[in-house]
């Protein structure tokens, strides 16, 4: 009789200006919705789904900050136990990719440093008001070590294969380092947690 | 269904049968009473089964959650806090884990109901003192989610404040139950206080929001109860009183940042009631380190706009006052330090109009504007500050601020040029400003100690006395420093009362430390009054401070001796307005006659010498009939009335010198004394002074400069040839005869009659001049080598303090004699 419901615990942390459409990538994630006249998010906000991969649940605890530069000092603090972060920006608004290079800063400087990072263009629905190229934002995620991905929280394009992508990675990562550590090596039959790096974990 | 599982029951483990017995078969039935007191027993009997129990119903507990069986969960949930509850003993920390892992899972749900009901739990479990360490915890995912909570922004404003409520009631419960517990995570981490400050500040900031939505009076009661702002205030008191000396600076760190980055510093409102609540509610002890946080915030704000400035520095000040009532310690010193010097920044954005004087000069009207209530602010701040002060600590901290004005003397020449004078100006105005409100109902038993030369020397500096606003303020320091039974708002306005005892003047009999402190210090004072009535700016405030300051004199610190020299520079103020040497206007003129009138009146009525009185009042009759100009009722009006025939003012109308000595002596006063008329004691600055004010006034001006050294312009004083010497010598030699033979005449009277200590001070005057002039010569004449590197001044400053040259040497006092 398994005490937990999951094999993995993963924290993803939502970074990015207001207005990009962080809120709108969970929702469509968890809740399968697209909220149209979503508000601005008030600090944080807290979302959880268990997925399936090859057999393994994996439950990812996801954490949307607000955008708003007043929230910033709080949703600073919960960059630090996140395991991957989604920095998000509008395709259709060159500004929120322009202030890239501030929230790369950011997370320097709060985030823990084995942390995965996503740079995830939100909006091509809106295809016809692109103001950032495709290629453009490729090569600066490349030149910043991050993966890259175009979704559209609307049309529900990537968003799935964001949240299952990252989800992978971080089940990799999280074997690396127990191969690594030689710590957590769970019993076969037992699948318990492997509780990697600062998971939460309740036990 | 029943039958199986009746069948299967059997073969189950006992606790699990015991657990399965809890739940009705409709959940709208809730607990089943009966069979949870069995499974109670059956815990406490059998405590090593507990966390077997524990690990089945949070097992039950999921499912039921995953099927949306909410009914059964909150069965389970009750059920889990009932036995938390029975055996909070030794056995309970197996238990805890799958408790936990239940309300976390409750705490995953998007249903507020769950989210309520799991804080629920976790509170109950917070209140439970565990007397077993627990090593294996971990606290983030509730600190995190409670946090969330605390934001909630929930359609329902219903439902979002029950969940807030929850999320503040959930960190309330983190707290309790970390802060003792040394194995836990510490709750102090910046991590973990990041989190929680700010989520309980946010709720408590919309507090105004919701009074102003819901006003009706009738719901008040029970929203007061139900309030998530109230709530968090009393959360935040409860983390804050807990916080060991160690913590004050995480706990303290997310308010300022909080308050930065919700610009929470320009309405001030909500920023001062955060502070009174930290201040209120943290050990008394530790109150400084929150004074140093606001400080180092005001540095590190010190490029902000003024108005975050101006808000720092109210916070400030509400909170120093507070602190002050604890004790503040070695930050005092510190905290004005800290103040002035931006005060000083201040002048400068002021002056500069940037806060880098190398860019933009976009918004300066309203910036300058800004600054200045940023400099009231400050100012505010140091007095109220003060007024909290024991006596010793504020004469320290006005020998502080007095250190701070910056005056022209040899060893700091002041800014050369238009800007640097103005930039001067204006920071002495606001540090003598500050001074004020410093020495505002300061009461000092001693003034000797209180009022050290260090202090009154500069104070008393001519460089304070050329501008008119400056000069007022001076004066009013000093009747401050003086009036210590709060006499001086009876004499706010000059005028001559025919009967003092209307004023109800409270006076001590003046004691020894003040005998003493007018034996050394009241030839400076009189010739500080006589001076500041000689001045061409005066106004009517400028008269009303001088004539305050007489009278507070008077009034605090005078004996017998006192009150003949008062009444001597008083006649010698007459004396002025008569002969008129500096060109005064007719209005300043009618002015000085009106105060000495005023003046006399008061202090014939101090001494109570009946002869005095009268001849006082004669005058002063006199005047109303032929000459009320002459007079303060007429002179001291909005729309003062004066006359130009003040140029001849006939003898019965003024005050006699001979007149006053006479009847006083008769009262046993020193009317030798009295007959000598009064000679201020000039000082070096003196000289200084003047001549700089003359250098201003007329251009021509040669200076005897050395071509070598440039560097020491400010040290070498110039001499200078005015278009005014030229002329006095032109005059001079004509009369030159008249006036030796004249001033030999002076001379000998004065030593015959005039006190000692005017006479040394005399001479003691022209022994500074005659050293001063030595000096200049020297200076001119012997040179330091000249240096190959470009830093003479530096090397020659230093040379000085190790060693003093020959020529720099003092000559004794006793070889002037």
């Amino acid at each position: 009789m398994s005490m937990e419901d999951y094999d993995f615990l993963f924290k993803i942390v939502l970074i990015g200006n207001a207005g990009v459409g962080k809120t709108c990538l969970v929702r469509r994630f968890t809740q399968g919705l697209f909220p149209p006249g979503q508000g601005a998010t008030i600090g944080v906000d807290f979302m959880i789904k268990t997925v399936e991969i090859k057999g393994e649940k994996i439950k990812l605890q996801i954490w949307d900050t607000a955008g708003q530069e007043r929230f910033r000092s709080i949703t600073q603090s919960y960059y630090r136990s996140a395991n991957a972060l989604i920095l998000t920006y509008d395709i259709t608004c060159e500004e929120s990719f322009r202030c890239l290079p501030e929230w790369l800063r950011e997370i320097e400087q709060y985030a823990n440093n084995e942390v995965i990072t996503v740079l995830v263009g939100n909006k091509i629905d809106l295809a016809e008001r692109r103001e950032v190229s495709q290629q453009r934002a490729e090569e600066f995620a490349e030149s910043q070590n991050m993966y890259y991905l175009e979704t559209s929280a609307k049309e529900s394009d990537n968003v799935e294969k964001l949240f299952l992508d990252l989800a992978c990675r971080l089940i990799s990562e999280a074997r690396q380092n127990a191969l690594v550590n030689n710590v957590d090596s769970s019993l076969p039959g037992e699948g318990k947690t492997i509780s990697y790096l600062n998971c939460c974990n309740f036990n | 269904m029943y039958g199986v599982c009746g069948c299967c029951g059997a073969l189950r483990p006992r606790y699990k049968r015991l657990v399965d017995n809890i739940f009705p078969e409709d959940s709208e039935d809730g607990l089943i009473k009966s069979n949870m007191e069995k499974l109670t027993f059956y815990a406490l009997s059998a405590p090593e089964k507990l966390d077997r129990i524990g690990a089945y119903l949070s097992e039950k507990l999921s499912r039921d959650v995953a099927r949306h069986r909410y009914g059964y969960v909150c069965i389970a949930m009750e059920a889990l806090d009932q036995l938390l509850m029975a055996c909070h003993c030794q056995s309970i920390n197996l238990f805890v884990e799958s408790f936990l892992k239940m309300v976390a899972k409750l705490l995953e749900s998007e249903k507020p109901n769950l989210q309520i009901l799991g804080t629920n739990s976790f509170v109950k479990f917070a209140n439970i003192e565990e007397d077993t360490p627990s090593y294996h915890r971990s606290y983030d995912f509730f600190v995190s989610r409670f946090s969330e909570m605390c934001h909630s922004s929930h359609d329902d404003i219903e439902i979002r404040n029950k969940i807030r409520m929850a999320g503040i009631k959930g960190l309330q419960g983190v707290v309790r139950k970390t802060v003792n517990d040394e194995l836990q995570a510490n709750i102090w981490d910046p991590q973990h206080m990041d989190k929680i400050v700010p989520s309980l500040l946010y709720n408590l900031q919309h507090i105004e929001e919701a009074e102003s939505r819901s006003p009706s009076p009738l719901q008040t009661t029970e929203k007061e109860r139900e309030n998530p702002a109230e709530l968090a205030e009393r959360c935040l008191r409860e983390l804050l009183g807990r916080a060991a000396y160690g913590n004050i600076k995480n706990a303290i760190k997310p308010v300022l940042m909080h308050l930065d980055n919700h610009s929470l510093w320009e309405p001030k409102i909500f920023a001062v009631r955060c502070f009174k609540i930290i201040m209120f509610s943290i050990q008394p002890q530790h109150s400084h380190l929150v004074i140093q946080q606001l400080l180092g915030h005001l540095d590190a704000n010190s490029r902000s706009a003024a108005t975050v400035r101006a808000g720092i520095v109210e916070v400030l000040s509400e909170a120093a006052v507070i602190a002050a009532t604890g004790s503040v310690g070695p930050t005092v010193l510190e905290l004005f330090n800290t103040l002035l010097r931006h005060l000083r920044l201040s002048i400068d954005y002021e002056l500069t109009g940037s806060y880098d004087s190398a860019i933009n000069i976009g918004t300066k009207i309203i910036k300058e504007h800004e600054e200045r209530m940023f400099q009231e602010g400050i100012i505010k701040t140091i007095g109220s500050f003060a007024r909290t002060l024991p006596t010793y600590q504020r004469s320290e901290v006005m020998l502080f601020i007095m250190g701070k004005v910056p005056l022209p003397s040899l060893h700091h020449p002041m800014d050369p040029g238009k800007t640097g004078e103005n930039r001067n100006r204006l920071i002495q105005i606001m540090l003598l400003k500050s001074l004020l409100q410093v020495s505002m109902g300061f009461q000092c038993n001693n003034m000797l100690t209180a009022l050290p030369s260090s202090f009154l020397d500069p104070l008393l500096s001519p460089a304070l006395m050329e501008d008119g606003e400056i000069r007022l303020i001076v004066l009013e320091i000093l009747i401050c420093l003086i009036d210590r039974h709060l006499n001086r708002r009876k004499f706010s306005s000059i005028s001559t009362v025919p009967d003092i005892a209307v004023l109800k003047l409270k006076v001590d009999k003046c004691s020894r430390p003040d005998t003493l402190f007018m034996k050394k210090h009241s030839q400076q004072l009189y010739r500080h009054i006589y001076l500041s009535c000689n001045e061409l700016s005066n106004v009517q405030a400028h008269y009303e401070a001088i004539y305050g300051l007489l009278v507070m004199i008077s009034i605090e610190l005078a004996n017998e001796e006192v009150v003949v020299d008062l009444i001597r520079l008083v006649l010698a103020i007459q004396d002025m307005a008569i002969s008129n040497e500096d060109n005064l206007s007719a209005y300043s003129r009618c002015a000085l006659h009106a105060l000495c009138a005023a003046y006399l009146n008061l202090i014939c009525q101090l001494t109570t010498v009946p002869a005095f009185c009268q001849h006082i009042h004669e005058v002063i009759e006199m005047r109303q009939k032929d000459a009320p100009y002459l007079l303060p009722e007429d002179v001291f009006l909005e729309k003062p009335r004066w006359s130009k025939s003040v140029e001849q003012v006939e003898v019965n109308l003024l005050f006699l010198q001979s007149k006053v000595s006479e009847v006083l002596g008769g009262s046993g006063y020193n009317s030798d004394r009295l007959s000598t008329p009064y000679v201020p004691q000039l000082t070096d600055e003196d000289r200084l002074s003047k001549r700089k004010s003359i250098g201003e006034t007329i251009s021509l001006q040669v200076e005897v400069e050395s071509r070598n050294s440039p560097e020491k312009e400010e040290r070498a004083p110039a001499e200078e040839i005015t278009f005014e010497t030229l002329k006095k010598a032109i005059v001079d030699s004509v009369a030159v005869e008249e006036q030796e033979r004249e001033r030999r005449r002076q001379v000998v009277e004065k030593f015959q009659k005039a006190p000692f200590e005017e006479i040394a001070a005399h001479c003691g005057a022209r022994a500074t001049l005659l050293q001063s002039k030595l000096n200049q010569i020297f200076e001119l004449t012997i040179r330091p080598p000249p240096s190959p590197s470009g830093t003479i001044t530096a090397a020659f400053g230093q040379s000085q303090n190790h060693s003093i040259p020959v020529y720099e040497m003092k000559f004794p006092d006793l070889c002037v004699y």
